[in-house]
């Protein structure tokens, strides 16, 4: 676990759950039921393979299940699905476009592999439809039998491998027709990073460090009994925590407001 | 993550990654923080490593043509990935890096990973899984002589590293639900990844097995005939 | 003033041992538009190629090529890159990123542009050539037509003096062909921009070249206005058949003075020299065929991709008859190649059903269906090569059959258009089917190979098949049909006889019955206009 630290990881869940909820309603159930059933196994697998801990529940196959163990893995679980949640928000909001403009800074070259990439996958999806329904069509494969059938998958992907390969020669050239490699290259971006976007990142990362320095004695202990213990410190720590778990979802709600207003002036 | 934006300090931050700023890392990790911060080195070690390898390969002039061949094998691999019981990652980025190099493979299994991660899921593992898969490359890029001329050598290639990369990530899966390395944890996990594994490295087998060399011969003819 | 000159270029390819270009001097004035013409293999593209430095093939260069002065081989990569545009033949596979505002800044990320810069360029370029509605879009959702003209976009971008275009309207049907001429006419008048485009089609685009250049065996043939160049070649000349079809019939009647090279001048052309008066060649039921057997039929087919997408077929009743060629001609998304799918069983109906050689689709079980019964060619004949040789693709019986012994050895990516369509039509025939059905067989093949394919078509109804045709040729479809029917937003509005079919329409008609409506009744394709001026 990162930090041990309980309240923070509860936190950070519901930071995490309300942004998910106020963006995208409740209209897929399937996926909070999957994140929930996730975070029971996860919360019992701790317990069956960590026998640390003095209160015994019960014994299974001579092994201690101890109640330290399962509150650990309670724990412990409760920061996986939250980070499963902010990285489901975090791909709705960072779209290929944004990670892009992010990465071309890191790595132009990989940036650009990457884009690519992004525009041949929907024509390669296509293509290898049209190639398997094109072998099937040859009527030299049963579909009925196992063997044929992954004879004809192999036949269409080694197509499919000759036909990207003797095409993406094109893009080659037609990138190179248009300079690519001439010399130094700009970059254009539809997205821009602002002087306020740097100020708030700098801001939530000193509420960042805050935080960590206050809660720097820990207020929890799992083994072998589990206790809590708050100072004045750690409290204030959460309460910065707090702040940085749930500006998105204060933003959201902002520009949700503003939008309602504003579209009342239409 | 600006500053590589500038080349010269590109450069400089191959030979500081490595040489003194990796070891300084794991150092004040081992100093500062206590054993429960395994997985803030590991996590910091992977991304410094991404950098130290992808400025290696920024530094290095592909060429065009190589590099369109690049992005069309990863996303093959992408769209292989959606065919059931195919996991042509590992295979097409072994086979890319053989004949076109290992910073060819290794773009292809970095960028194969985070790409197919937008339909399969993003998350904390993306970083390790482009470092894995990266490195599957370029090691594969660098050995390439005795895997072009052995098959079976190329075939024990492709099953270790199926092996390998479910080993490794199960050290994250480890770390990432523990925060500190547990050997029984690490156990669970490796024993619930058995199937997964096998089923892998099988796949991998076969499809080195099978595609290895009309992939390659593709690939060749491309070579020669547009000067890649 | 010149803007492009070469002198004595020659090229061969690395392993060739004849020169693909041969001696060609040329001067190209600044502002000019020039089209080039000529057979697949004159060496037409392997010109352009030559033009541009970035893309030069491998290979021994020999003479010189100028750009403003400059020779290509000490010109900057930067001037190189930036005034010297080039557009390619297939729209799909020259765009490089997956946003269409992307695609227009890359040129200029090459060169270095600053972004404020890069911001206004593709504003301006956006407006002028009315993509901004798509500006923010995935290019995967474009059409053809529109990716050809974001290819365009791209290259004008970067602002070229010189605009090369290697067949930039072979993939496009022939609404998109003509909105991407027009533009292409506008750039060039309105900016001044000098355009040299190779093409097989010059229906269109002889009205406003500037300049005809006719390259035969890597020799540049004629090179001067499109009149002067018609004069000069002579009635016996194969590139007669390149030309628009009031300029051939002009040719071929050896009538003196203007040419005609629109159909507005061609039906003044046929009013003044009309010989025959009195010929009606509309002759009702010319092609039925005697055993009405039905082969193919639907029945009341409905068919859409996914629930909430439309139906891309509705209510589709169609009935096929032995041995004939049956043409489907329609717009783009009118239906026409989903139409196909279903037929062969790829993708299946939500209701109605199809029949074949009166039998349900669903009783042909275990591929019987595509054994000795139905055989489909998609548009994109190189879906069908599977292997990395034609002697792999195709047994040795169907490559004496098809006269293709001389290309046995080589890949089917290495072939033209032409021959790639030709190995195609015989490997699906390998299964011996009685119904062969074929999507677009004319796209991006030049006129000599037309004429081939509606060869092999006319002899495989002779052998007893039957032909199904998507197409979008009219002047294809005239000359091959027994029978022709229009599909418009997926149901199929007429069907009848060829002849019938094209003399009826008013717009959806060939060339030749155009320029003669009003004149005489009948005229379909070429061949009726030869008849008309007696010519053998």
């Amino acid at each position: 676990m990162f930090c041990g630290d309980g309240i923070i990881y509860l936190i950070s869940f519901l930071g995490a759950l309300s942004l998910y909820l106020f963006r995208n309603g409740i209209n897929n159930p399937k996926t909070h039921l999957s994140s929930f059933l996730f975070f029971l196994i996860l919360t019992i697998i701790n317990p069956l393979v960590s026998h640390n801990g003095v209160t015994v529940l019960f014994v299974i196959n001579n092994s201690p299940i101890t109640l330290e163990a399962l509150i650990y893995g309670f724990f412990a679980s409760i920061l996986i699905i939250s980070v499963l949640y902010w990285f489901r928000t975090f791909s709705q909001i960072m779209t290929s476009d944004k990670l892009l403009y992010i990465f071309d800074r890191f790595s132009p070259k990989l940036a650009l592999i990457i884009s690519m990439s992004l525009r041949y996958i929907p024509l390669f999806g296509r293509q290898i439809k049209k190639i398997n329904q094109c072998v099937k069509a040859l009527g030299s494969y049963n579909e009925e039998n196992v063997i044929d059938k992954a004879k004809l998958y192999l036949k269409t992907f080694s197509a499919m491998v000759t036909w990207t390969i003797e095409n993406g020669i094109i893009t080659a050239e037609s990138m190179d027709a248009r300079g690519y490699g001439v010399g130094k290259r700009s970059r254009y971006s539809n997205y821009f990073f602002s002087f306020p976007d740097v100020i708030f990142i700098l801001l939530t990362f000193v509420l960042f460090m805050f935080s960590v320095f206050l809660i720097r004695n820990k207020s929890f202990e799992f083994y072998p009994s589990f206790s809590v213990s708050f100072s004045d410190e750690s409290i204030i720590g959460y309460v910065l925590y707090g702040i940085i778990a749930f500006v998105p979802l204060f933003i959201e709600v902002k520009e949700e407001l503003k939008w309602k207003y504003l579209k009342l002036k239409i | 993550m600006i500053v590589i934006k500038n080349s010269s300090l590109r450069n400089v931050l191959r030979i500081i990654i490595p040489f003194i700023i990796m070891p300084l890392v794991v150092l004040i990790g081992a100093i500062f923080l206590n054993e429960k911060r395994h997985l803030f080195i590991s996590l910091g070690l992977v991304f410094l490593s991404l950098i130290f390898f992808v400025s290696g390969v920024e530094k290095k002039n592909l060429g065009t043509r190589r590099l369109v061949m690049v992005s069309v094998m990863t996303a093959l691999c992408v769209v292989g990935r959606f065919i059931p019981f195919f996991q042509p990652i590992t295979a097409i980025t072994v086979i890319t890096a053989i004949y076109l190099g290992g910073e060819s493979g290794f773009l292809v299994g970095a960028s194969s990973a985070f790409l197919s991660n937008f339909y399969f899921g993003q998350g904390p593992w993306t970083p390790f899984q482009m470092l894995a898969w990266g490195l599957v490359g370029l090691i594969a890029g660098h050995l390439s002589n005795p895997l072009l001329k052995r098959k079976w050598l190329l075939i024990l290639y492709g099953i270790l590293a199926g092996v390998l990369y479910s080993f490794i990530m199960d050290v994250w899966s480890t770390l990432w639900y523990n925060g500190s390395f547990n050997f029984d944890l690490y156990k669970v996990s490796l024993m619930t990844a058995i199937p997964h594994t096998a089923i892998y490295s099988i796949s991998n087998f076969i499809f080195l097995y099978i595609c290895a060399d009309p992939i390659g011969k593709k690939l060749s003819r491309i070579k020669t005939k547009y000067g890649i | 003033m010149e803007i492009l000159k070469t002198e004595n270029l020659t090229f061969t390819y690395a392993g060739k041992k004849q020169p693909t270009i041969k001696n060609v001097s040329v001067n190209v004035n600044l502002g000019e538009f020039i089209t080039i013409c000529g057979a697949t293999g004159s060496g037409k593209s392997t010109f352009l190629k030559l033009l541009k430095k970035e893309i030069l093939p491998l290979g021994e260069k020999s003479g010189d090529v100028f750009f403003e002065g400059e020779s290509l081989n000490t010109i900057s990569d930067l001037k190189s890159a930036s005034h010297i545009g080039y557009v390619m033949q297939r729209p799909e596979q020259q765009i490089v990123t997956d946003k269409v505002w992307h695609e227009l800044a890359f040129g200029l990320e090459n060169l270095n542009v600053p972004k404020n810069v890069i911001s206004r360029k593709i504003a301006e370029m956006a407006s002028y050539f009315g993509i901004e509605d798509w500006f923010d879009k995935s290019v995967d959702t474009l059409s053809g037509g529109q990716k050809q003209m974001l290819n365009l976009a791209s290259v004008m971008v970067m602002n070229p003096k010189l605009l090369i275009l290697d067949e930039p309207t072979s993939q496009l049907d022939p609404i998109a062909s003509s909105d991407f001429l027009s533009t292409l006419k506008k750039i060039n008048r309105d900016l001044g921009v000098t355009v040299i485009i190779a093409e097989h089609n010059l229906e269109e685009l002889l009205t406003f070249s500037d300049k005809l250049m006719v390259f035969n065996e890597g020799e540049v043939l004629f090179f001067d206005s499109p009149e002067n160049v018609i004069q000069k070649l002579s009635e016996s000349s194969p590139f007669i058949n390149y030309l628009p079809t009031p300029a051939r019939i002009y040719k071929l009647s050896e009538v003196n003075g203007k040419c005609p090279l629109t159909v507005r001048e061609g039906r003044e052309f046929i009013k003044q020299n009309l010989k025959n008066n009195d010929v009606d060649l509309f002759v009702k039921d010319i092609n039925t065929s005697k055993t009405k057997d039905v082969f193919l039929e639907f029945k009341n087919v409905y068919f859409r991709y996914s629930i909430e997408l439309p139906d891309v077929l509705r209510d589709l009743n169609l009935k096929i008859f032995r041995n004939e060629i049956f043409c489907i001609l329609g717009g783009n998304g009118s239906g026409k190649s989903t139409l196909f799918s279903v037929a062969s069983n790829l993708e299946k109906p939500y209701s109605g059903h199809v029949k074949v050689k009166g039998k349900k689709l669903k009783e042909y079980t275990n591929q019987s269906l595509y054994k000795n019964c139905i055989a489909f060619l998609p548009q994109d004949v190189q879906s069908v090569f599977l292997s990395d040789s034609v002697s792999e693709e195709i047994s040795e019986e169907s490559i004496s059959r098809f006269n293709l012994e001389s290309l046995k050895d080589m890949n089917p990516y290495d072939l033209s258009g032409g021959e790639q369509q030709q190995v195609a039509i015989a490997k699906v025939l390998e299964s011996n089917p009685q119904i062969l059905l074929l999507d677009e067989p004319t796209k991006g093949i030049d006129k000599a190979s037309i004429l081939k394919v509606i060869e092999i078509i006319k002899d495989l109804k002779k052998s007893g098949k039957t032909v199904v045709i998507v197409t979008h040729d009219l002047e294809f479809a005239s000359n091959v049909a027994d029978r022709c029917a229009l599909l418009f937003r997926g149901t199929i509005q007429s069907v009848e006889n060829s002849k019938d079919f094209f003399c009826e329409n008013n717009f959806y008609t060939t060339v030749e019955n155009k320029m003669t409506r009003d004149y005489l009744s009948g005229i379909v394709t070429f061949d009726d206009l030869k008849n008309v001026f007696e010519i053998k």
